[in-house]
C-alpha cells in the first residue's frame, strides 16, 4: 500500500435553512395550550410530561419562544380571569376559602407548567429579559386576582374584619388566615405591605386608640396596665400564628404608642391608683408591669423616674422638716433607713435594679437629708444609740448590716465634718461612761469611716480607744505599785486622755473633797513619775463616783453620781444643812452646772437624797439643802443623773456649729494656698470652683467664706490682686 | 521780659505763680503754646520735671523752724505752725498731697529726710514758694492717675504704725475728705453701712478696691457683677443698699 494523501474532512452546515413549518409551530402550541387548559381543569393525569416537554423544547429551539411565551401569558391570564369571577361570586364567609383553594390550585398548576416549559425558562427567558415562568405566574395572579377591582377591597376588608372580630373575642380560622397572608408574602413583600400590612396597622391604631380612651375612663392604673399588657401579648401571638414575623415589631409599637405613650402622664398621675400610690403601697407587681411597659416607649422610663424622684423629694422634705419627728433623733434616722430600704426593695423587685433609678434615689436622698442641718448630729446619735444598747443580742452579721446601712446615709451628708465632731463627742461619752455594748461593733464602725473618708478622719477616734486601753494598764500598774495603799480608802479608776484626741470641754474649777485628794495626788505622782514632761488636769466635769450612804433608818444605799454631785454630797458629812451659796463657795463648781446637779439631787422623785427648802423646782441663791434622812428606794444601788448623749440644746448646738465653722476656715485657706501654689495665677471664680471640689468630701464650702479667706490671705501677703485685672489673683512666693 | 507785651507779661506772671517755675521756663512754655495758658501748662507738665535748684541752707532753716525740740522730726506742733505759715487749715486735703510728695510714712509727722527730700523734689526752699505751689498741688487731685496714687497712699499714711488695717473712724474721715474732691454720691451710705454692720478696721484691699468700685459701678448698681471678685464688704454694701431700698437694682 502506498501512503495515501491525507484528506481533511470538512463538515459543512446545511447550505439551506431548515425551517420549521409554521403550521407545525401552531400545532405544537395548540398541544401545549390544551395541556394548560387540562391542568387548570384538574385533568393533568392524562398528559404526557415527556411529550409536552419535547414540544416546548422544539418550539424554543426553532425560534418560536416568543410565541410560546406570549401564548402562555394569554392562556394563563384567561384562566385567571375565570378564577377571579368564581371567587368574586362566592358568598360571605366562603370568599376566603375559595380564594385559598384557587390559590392552591394555581400553585400546583404553575408548578407543572413550569416543569413543562423548563427549557424555555432556562434559555429563552434570560436571553430575552422575560420574567421567569414561576414569577410570571405569581405576577399574573397578583394582577388578575388580588388586584382586581372587586377582589382587592373585599379581601382587605375581610381580613381586617376577621382580625377585629378576634380582637373582640371571637374565634376565627387562623390557619386560613395564615394561608392568605402567606400568599400575599409569596407575591412579594411590597404586596404584603401595601395590600395588607399598612392598612392593618392603621386600622389597629384607631382600634387601640378607641380602646385606650375607653379603658382609661373606667379602669384604674393597675387594671389598665394589665389590659395593655394582655393586648401586647395577644398581638405578638397573633403575629406568630398568621402574620409575617416582620410585622411584630410594627404592631407592638402601634399598641405601645396608642395604649401607653399617649396616656403616660394620665396613667402615672392617676388619682388613687397612679405611680405614687403604687410606691406607697409597695405594689411590686403593678410597679414591675409599669416598668416593663413604659420602658418600651420613648421617655417612658424617664417619666416614671421623674415622678418617683419628685415624690421621694417631697416626702423626704416633709420628713426632715416635721417637728414631731425631729423630737426623737433615733426614730428620725430609723425612718430614713426604713424609707431607703423600701425604695431599694422596689428598685430591685420591680425596676430591674435599673441604675438610673438607683441614681435618682441617691440624689433625692442627698437632697433632702441635707435640708435639715441637724442630720449629721442625728445620724451620730442613732449610731450612738445602737452602739450603747441597741445591738445587744443581735448577731455579728446583723450588726454589720445595720452599720452599713447607716454608712449609706452618711455618704449622703454634705457636712461630713459636722458629723465627725458629733461622733467624737458621742464616742467620748460612751467610752468614759463605759456604755459601749460591743467593742467589736465600735471598731467596725471606725473601719467603715476610715474606708469612706480616709485615715485623717478616724485617727483621733482611734486615739481615744488607745487611751482607754492604756489607762487600764496604767491603773493596773498603779495598784500593783507600792504607792497605793490598801485599806478602806477610796478606790480610784482613772482614764488618762490625750488632749488632742478627745473633744475639748474645758473643765471648770472644782474643789475635790479631802477624802479623795490623797489618792488623787498619789496617782498624779505615780503617773508623772513614769511620764515626765506631761501635764495632768482633772476633768471634774466628766467623772463619776460611787458613794455608800446610810440614811435615817439605817438603810444603806450605794449612790452612783457624777464627780460634781459627789463633791456636793460629801459636804453633808460635816453639815446637816447648807445653803446654795455655801455649797457654791465650798465646791467652786460653775453656777449652771451646780444648779443642774442640785436639781437632780433634790428635785427628782426617787432620787432625792437631798431635801430642798423651799420645794420649788428652780434653784435660788438662798435655798437651803438638807440631807434627806427619809430617802427610800427599792434598789440598793441608786443611779443619779447619768451622762448620756442627748440631743443638744439650742445654745450647745450653736456652739458646736460655730466650732465647726472655725475649723473650716484653716481647711479652706490650706486649699486656696495649695491651689494657688501650683497654678500661680487664677481668677476668682476658678478658685472657688477648685476649692469646692477639693473639700467636697468633707463639707460644702460657702463661696462667701472662701472670698473672706482670700481677702485674709491678701492681708497676710500670701496672695495679691493682679495690677491690671482685678479679678485675678497671684501667688506670692 | 521787657521784650514781651503787657498781656504776655501777665501770663508769664500767672504761669510762674501757678507752676512755681522760673521765668525762662514760663516764657518757653508759653511761646511753645502760642501764649495759651492751658496749652502752656500741658507742655510744662509733660516735660521732664525741670527741677529748680533749691538752696539747701534755706531748707535746713525751714526744717529747723518746724522740728520738734526733743526729737529729730516734725511733729504735730510743727505741722500746725507750718500750716499757719502756709495759711492753710491743717485738715485741708492739700496737706495730704504734700505728704504724698514727701512720701511721708505716717500722718502728723515728717522725718527730716521726708521733709527736706520732698521740698527739694518740689523745688521749694522758702515758705513763699511753698505757698505758691499749693494751688498746683490742689490741681493734682483732679488728675485721675494721681488721685488714685494719692488715695492708695492715704491708707498707709493714715493707719497706725505697725498695724495692718486702718481704724474705721480714721478711714471714714479720710473717705469724707477724699470723696469731697472726687464726688461719689454713695460715700455717706458707705460710711453709715460700715458703722452699722461692720464696725471693724478696714483692710488695704478693701480700701483700694473701693475706689475701683466708685469709679466703675454706676449709681443704680446696674453694672455691678456679683461674680466680680469684689471684696466681701462691698458685696455686703450692695446688699445693704438694695435691702434698704436706697438703690433699686434693675431685676433681670
Amino acid at each position: 500500500m502506498s501512503a495515501q494523501k491525507k484528506r481533511t474532512f470538512k463538515i459543512e452546515a446545511f447550505k439551506h435553512r431548515v425551517e420549521l413549518d409554521p403550521k407545525y409551530a401552531e400545532r405544537t402550541w395548540k398541544v401545549l395550550e390544551h395541556a394548560i387548559h387540562e391542568i387548570y381543569n384538574h385533568n393533568a393525569s392524562g398528559l404526557s410530561f415527556e411529550e409536552l416537554y419535547r414540544n416546548a423544547y422544539n418550539m424554543v429551539l426553532h425560534k418560536y419562544g416568543e410565541k410560546l411565551y406570549s401564548g402562555l401569558v394569554t392562556t394563563m391570564s384567561g384562566h385567571l380571569k375565570e378564577i377571579a369571577k368564581s371567587i368574586e361570586d362566592s358568598q360571605g364567609g366562603l370568599f376566603l376559602e375559595e380564594l385559598d383553594r384557587k390559590w392552591g390550585d394555581h400553585n400546583k398548576a404553575l408548578q407543572m407548567i413550569r416543569d413543562i416549559l423548563m427549557y424555555m425558562d432556562r434559555t429563552f427567558v434570560p436571553g430575552n429579559h422575560k420574567t421567569p415562568v414561576h414569577e410570571l405566574g405569581l405576577n399574573l395572579w397578583r394582577d388578575n386576582i388580588i388586584r382586581s377591582g372587586k377582589i382587592q377591597t373585599r379581601l382587605l376588608d375581610t381580613l381586617l374584619d376577621l382580625i377585629h372580630r378576634e380582637r373582640t373575642g371571637e374565634v376565627i380560622n387562623r390557619s386560613l388566615m395564615r394561608n392568605i397572608t402567606k400568599m400575599l408574602m409569596d407575591l412579594g413583600s411590597s404586596v404584603y405591605q401595601e395590600d395588607f400590612e399598612k392598612p392593618f396597622l392603621e386600622v389597629s391604631a384607631s382600634f387601640y386608640s378607641g380602646e385606650s380612651q375607653q379603658l382609661i375612663e373606667c379602669c384604674d392604673c393597675g387594671e389598665y396596665l394589665r389590659k395593655a399588657e394582655r393586648r401586647l401579648t395577644e398581638e405578638t401571638e397573633r403575629v406568630s400564628h398568621y402574620l409575617d414575623v416582620k410585622s411584630e415589631v410594627k404592631i407592638t409599637s402601634v399598641v405601645e404608642g396608642e395604649m401607653i405613650a399617649n396616656h403616660m402622664q394620665r396613667l402615672v398621675h392617676m388619682e388613687n391608683s397612679g405611680l405614687v400610690n403604687m410606691l406607697v403601697d409597695d405594689r411590686y407587681e403593678d410597679l414591675s408591669r409599669m416598668y416593663n411597659l413604659f420602658r418600651r416607649v420613648p421617655d417612658g422610663l424617664s417619666t416614671v423616674r421623674d415622678v418617683m424622684t419628685s415624690h421621694l423629694r417631697e416626702t423626704g422634705k416633709q420628713l426632715v422638716s416635721d417637728p414631731e419627728r425631729l423630737k426623737d433623733p433615733v426614730d428620725f434616722v430609723q425612718h430614713l433607713l426604713d424609707e431607703k430600704d423600701k425604695y431599694d426593695k422596689i428598685i430591685s423587685k420591680a425596676f430591674n435594679n435599673d441604675k438610673s433609678f438607683q441614681n435618682a434615689l441617691n440624689s433625692s436622698f442627698e437632697y433632702f437629708i441635707n435640708l435639715n442641718n441637724r442630720s449629721p448630729e442625728f445620724i451620730s446619735l442613732y449610731v450612738d444609740d445602737k452602739l450603747r444598747k441597741g445591738l445587744k443580742g443581735v448577731s455579728e452579721e446583723d450588726v454589720e448590716v445595720v452599720l452599713d446601712k447607716v454608712m449609706m446615709l452618711f455618704r449622703y451628708l454634705q457636712e461630713k465634718d459636722v458629723f465627725e465632731k458629733y461622733y467624737k463627742q458621742h464616742l467620748a461619752k460612751r467610752l468614759l461612761s463605759g456604755k459601749t455594748a460591743s467593742d467589736d461593733a465600735e471598731r467596725s464602725m471606725i473601719v467603715k469611716l476610715k474606708t469612706e473618708c480616709g485615715y485623717q478622719f478616724t485617727s483621733k477616734l482611734e486615739g481615744m480607744f488607745t487611751d482607754m486601753k492604756t489607762s487600764v494598764d496604767t491603773m493596773q500598774g498603779f495598784y500593783a505599785n507600792q504607792y497605793s495603799e490598801t485599806g478602806d480608802g477610796p478606790t480610784l479608776a482613772v482614764q488618762v486622755l490625750t488632749t488632742g484626741s478627745w473633744p475639748t470641754q474645758p473643765s471648770g474649777p472644782c474643789n475635790l473633797p479631802a477624802e479623795i485628794l490623797g489618792i488623787c495626788d498619789k496617782f498624779r505622782t505615780y503617773y508623772l513619775g513614769t511620764h515626765t514632761g506631761r501635764r495632768l488636769t482633772w476633768q471634774t466635769n466628766m467623772g463619776t463616783a460611787d458613794i455608800k450612804a446610810t440614811f435615817g433608818k439605817g438603810q444603806k444605799h450605794e449612790l452612783n453620781v457624777s464627780t460634781y454631785q459627789m463633791c456636793i454630797l460629801m459636804l453633808f458629812n460635816s453639815a446637816d444643812q447648807l445653803t446654795y451659796r455655801e455649797i457654791e463657795q465650798a465646791t467652786e463648781i460653775p453656777a449652771p452646772d451646780l444648779k443642774r446637779c442640785l436639781q437632780s439631787l433634790a428635785c427628782v422623785k426617787g432620787k432625792n437624797v437631798l431635801r430642798k427648802e423651799p420645794m420649788s423646782k428652780d434653784i435660788a441663791e438662798d435655798d437651803a439643802f438638807y440631807f434627806n434622812d427619809k430617802f427610800t428606794s427599792k434598789f440598793i444601788k441608786v443611779k443619779i443623773g447619768t451622762v448620756a448623749a442627748q440631743k443638744e440644746s439650742e445654745p450647745e448646738k450653736q456652739e458646736t456649729r460655730q466650732r465647726v465653722e472655725e475649723d473650716r476656715k484653716p481647711q479652706i485657706e490650706a486649699a486656696i494656698v495649695r491651689i494657688m501654689k501650683s497654678r500661680r495665677v487664677l481668677d476668682h471664680n476658678t478658685i472657688v470652683t477648685e476649692v469646692t471640689s477639693q473639700l467636697q468630701s468633707r463639707f460644702l464650702p460657702n463661696p462667701v467664706v472662701i472670698k473672706k479667706r482670700i481677702e485674709s490671705l491678701i492681708e497676710r501677703e500670701f496672695l495679691e490682686r493682679d495690677k491690671t485685672d482685678r479679678k485675678l489673683y497671684r501667688y506670692l512666693a | 521780659m521787657h521784650k514781651l507785651g503787657r498781656g504776655h507779661r501777665d501770663k508769664v506772671q500767672q504761669f510762674m505763680a501757678i507752676t512755681g517755675s522760673s521765668e525762662k521756663a514760663a516764657v518757653q512754655a508759653l511761646k511753645a503754646s502760642d501764649w495759651h495758658l492751658e496749652g502752656a501748662f500741658d507742655i510744662f507738665y509733660s516735660q521732664p520735671h525741670i527741677r529748680t535748684v533749691t538752696d539747701s541752707r534755706h531748707l535746713e532753716e525751714l526744717y529747723n523752724r518746724y522740728k520738734d525740740p526733743y526729737v529729730d522730726m516734725i511733729l504735730v506742733d510743727g505741722i500746725t505752725l507750718l500750716c499757719n505759715d502756709l495759711q492753710v487749715d491743717p485738715q485741708d486735703i492739700v496737706m495730704l498731697v504734700v505728704s504724698w510728695h514727701m512720701k511721708a510714712a505716717t500722718m502728723c509727722e515728717f522725718s527730716r529726710q521726708e521733709f527736706i527730700g520732698g521740698l527739694q523734689y518740689l523745688g521749694i526752699d522758702t515758705i513763699e514758694k511753698f505757698r505758691d505751689k499749693l494751688s498746683y498741688m490742689r490741681s493734682e487731685l483732679k488728675d485721675e492717675q494721681k488721685f488714685r496714687e494719692i488715695y492708695n497712699f492715704a491708707f498707709g499714711w493714715a493707719k497706725e504704725k505697725g498695724q495692718k488695717s486702718l481704724a474705721l473712724d480714721t478711714a471714714i474721715g479720710m473717705w469724707q475728705l477724699l470723696f469731697a474732691e472726687r464726688h461719689w454720691p454713695l460715700v455717706d451710705h458707705w460710711c453709715q453701712f460700715l458703722q452699722v454692720r461692720h464696725n471693724k478696721a478696714i483692710s488695704r484691699d478693701t480700701w483700694s478696691q473701693l475706689l475701683e468700685f466708685a469709679k466703675t459701678v454706676d449709681l443704680q448698681l446696674s453694672n455691678y457683677d456679683e461674680e466680680g471678685a469684689w471684696p466681701y464688704l462691698i458685696d455686703e454694701f450692695v446688699e445693704y443698699l438694695t435691702e434698704n431700698g436706697i438703690v433699686q437694682r434693675p431685676q433681670n
